[in-house]
């Protein structure tokens, strides 16, 4: 298939039994593995469905490199533990629903995996007032150029799951659906279910056209590795909810997801995660006027696992309202990091933020930080933040104990990320 | 029955002996700072107390016990400044106490809501978070709510008239009386005169560094009119 260009392009030649590793493909951006990649017949053959973006990815990508754990967003990252991983080439791959039949008797669903879109029938047909799903590039090429102008490259894994997945796959909530996907919201699985050590790339953009509500009900699960880029325009006076989870299911996975909020619309994204051996979760919030933001994330994340966030919001305009408020748990060996930044411009007036990241560490064995970063340039604004790492209060568990209460660190971080 | 021998908390106090006996009320009182909250967090088990000597109840020794294990034994203790957890509710914290199951939980929640109204607490207390945005004296209430709903055999109340309006004292005064019977203990630390005679209690322990002094209800008496020096 045409989008696993990681796999399948990038790596598997010239060595196309062998594993590689992350760190190969950082290699490669700067050493150059695979020489006329940009010019000879490896990329040629392609050229008809790829056409230019992914040439100008690739180049993009091979002078910027992979992120390095030095930039902002991955200093407390543990990157290395990534570019450990070993990775196998993908010989196979399937373009029809495969493993995920389950997903077409399904009533507004959809899988997104290996960048290809499987929905269910009663979305997949196109019917108004229901979501346009654009993914047929061979069709549909000069609309996906008109989204095309979203795609910010940015210094961080976003160039990296655009560049192996150039083509994005395009969900479009008309604005006849009204309120249809508030009621009734879209799942959208983000599923690899393949072996260990495959990797699945996706970009994906959501269009909420003006004045329509929609929610988003996103499960992340991946049994090896995962890479999504997916973009959210917000038009003129929608709304968006989502919810996400994503459950360690022995993989990992680098979730870059990019909001661009138009005037009065309003954005809701609540997250929870377990974390995984790698789990990269990062939010780039762009505001216009108006907006109203919040992002709610209660975080308990397993022992042994990574979690690293980043969430970035740009404001430049007026009247905008942003609450940034996350929980983590660590258990032992835990490895989480949160960095939150707001830019607020000099235009910016009347802008009101709230960040606070609380952290509870289970463990001395655990490794929790925190950094909130606020860039204001103007003076007409509200804004604070909070920012604590704590162990579990024993003045709440004696009360507890003294109550005869059972599973009391249980019930600690329930109260602790309500 | 709850028998102390020779019970010392390091630094705070030695040689505490005292029989609380089932069916019985107490008052202890002592000068501020002697260890009366102490000795009810000592008997609890309270990790950090560095205590020596028996402590029995109803023929368990508690030496080793954990303070959950005392708690399960049916002691119990009123703080006097109770600990808010955020994210728990009042109800909640009860059913993970008390281990209530599906098919009780009605009749518990019935329960519940029964004396937090007559203790005049606002609607919807159960929904409440434990202990935080709460008053001083709802927060009493809602130790008296606990001490009600679990399986008391003592209740060790350490002031919980402190926070209480006139008419929270007489509610205090009504349940604790309903409560007490010949099966139970009911030990309370407090120095409100009031209270004292609303609980008549048939013995008073006034707690010293060195030792216990133990008297009927004339000894709160003399203490009031005399100061805890010229006992």
């Amino acid at each position: 298939m045409y989008k696993n260009l990681f796999a399948e392009v990038l790596l598997a030649d010239p060595q196309k039994t062998d594993n590689y590793k992350l760190s190969e493909l950082f290699e490669f951006t700067t050493e150059t593995l695979l020489p006329g990649l940009l010019d000879d017949k490896n990329v040629v053959s392609y050229a008809n469905v790829f056409e230019k973006p992914y040439i100008d990815n690739l180049k993009y990508l091979k002078q910027t490199g992979l992120p390095n754990p030095k930039s902002e967003q991955f200093n407390f990252s543990n990157l290395h533990k990534l570019y450990g991983l070993e990775i196998a080439p993908r010989t196979d791959r399937k373009s029809s629903y495969g493993d995920f039949e389950w997903v077409a008797d399904k009533s507004n669903e959809m899988v997104i995996v290996d960048g290809t879109v499987l929905a269910s029938n009663n979305i997949s047909h196109n019917r108004s007032p229901s979501v346009t799903i654009l993914d047929a590039i061979t069709t549909n090429t000069s609309k996906q150029k008109e989204y095309i102008k979203y795609i910010k490259q940015m210094d961080n894994f976003t160039n990296t799951t655009y560049s192996l997945s150039p083509f994005v796959n395009i969900m479009v909530f008309p604005a006849s659906s009204k309120q249809l996907y508030e009621k009734k919201p879209l799942t959208v699985n983000y599923l690899n279910e393949l072996k260990e050590n495959t990797l699945s790339s996706n970009t994906t953009m959501f269009d909420i056209q003006h004045n329509v509500s929609v929610k988003l009900k996103e499960k992340v699960r991946t049994s090896a590795g995962q890479m999504n880029y997916s973009i959210y325009i917000l038009r003129e006076g929608s709304k968006l909810e989502i919810d996400r989870t994503t459950k360690d299911k022995g993989g990992w996975s680098l979730f870059d997801s990019v909001f661009i909020c138009h005037p009065n619309s309003e954005l809701t994204i609540k997250s929870t995660n377990t974390g995984s051996q790698y789990t990269q979760e990062n939010f780039y919030i762009q505001s216009s006027s108006g907006n109203k933001v919040e992002v709610i994330g209660r975080n308990n994340i397993h022992k042994g696992n990574d979690y690293h966030q980043f969430i970035h919001h740009i404001s430049n305009d007026v009247d905008n309202y942003s609450n940034i408020d996350i929980k983590n748990v660590g258990n032992e060996y835990a490895n989480t990091s949160f960095i939150g930044r707001y830019d607020v411009g000099s235009m910016s007036t009347n802008f009101n933020g709230t960040m606070n990241n609380q952290n509870l560490m289970l463990n001395k064995n655990t490794k929790m930080h925190t950094r909130p970063i606020l860039d204001i340039k103007t003076k007409e604004i509200q804004c604070q933040h909070g920012c604590t790492i704590s162990n579990i209060n024993e003045h709440q568990k004696y009360y507890l104990q003294s109550r005869g209460v059972e599973n009391i660190e249980e019930i600690l971080i329930e109260s602790f990320l309500c | 029955m709850l028998k102390l021998q020779n019970f010392s908390i390091k630094d705070i106090f030695s040689n505490v002996d005292i029989t609380f006996e089932e069916g019985k009320t107490y008052v202890v009182m002592g000068a501020n700072g002697v260890g009366k909250s102490t000795l009810l967090h000592g008997i609890m088990g309270r990790p950090d107390l560095d205590t020596h000597g028996d402590v029995e109840f109803n023929g368990i020794d508690l030496t080793e016990l954990e303070t959950d294990e005392r708690a399960k034994l049916g002691i119990f203790i009123g703080f006097q400044a109770p600990t808010s957890i955020p994210g728990l509710s009042n109800f909640q914290f009860i059913r993970q106490a008390n281990n209530i199951k599906a098919i009780d939980l009605k009749e518990n929640l019935d329960k519940f809501r029964d004396i937090s109204t007559q203790l005049g607490l606002p609607e919807e207390w159960d929904k409440r978070n434990l202990n935080t945005d709460a008053s001083g004296g709802e927060k009493k209430k809602n130790e008296l709510i606990q001490m009600l709903m679990l399986d008391t055999k003592i209740a060790m109340l350490d002031e919980p008239d402190s926070g209480l309006d006139v008419d929270g004292i007489k509610s205090l005064i009504e349940k604790l009386s309903t409560w007490k019977n010949e099966n139970n203990t009911l030990v309370v630390v407090t120095h409100y005169e009031k209270l004292i005679d609303g609980l008549n209690p048939d013995a008073v322990v006034l707690l010293k560094k060195d030792g216990v002094q133990i008297g009927d209800k004339s000894l709160a008496d003399k203490i009031f009119s005399s100061g805890f020096e010229n006992v």
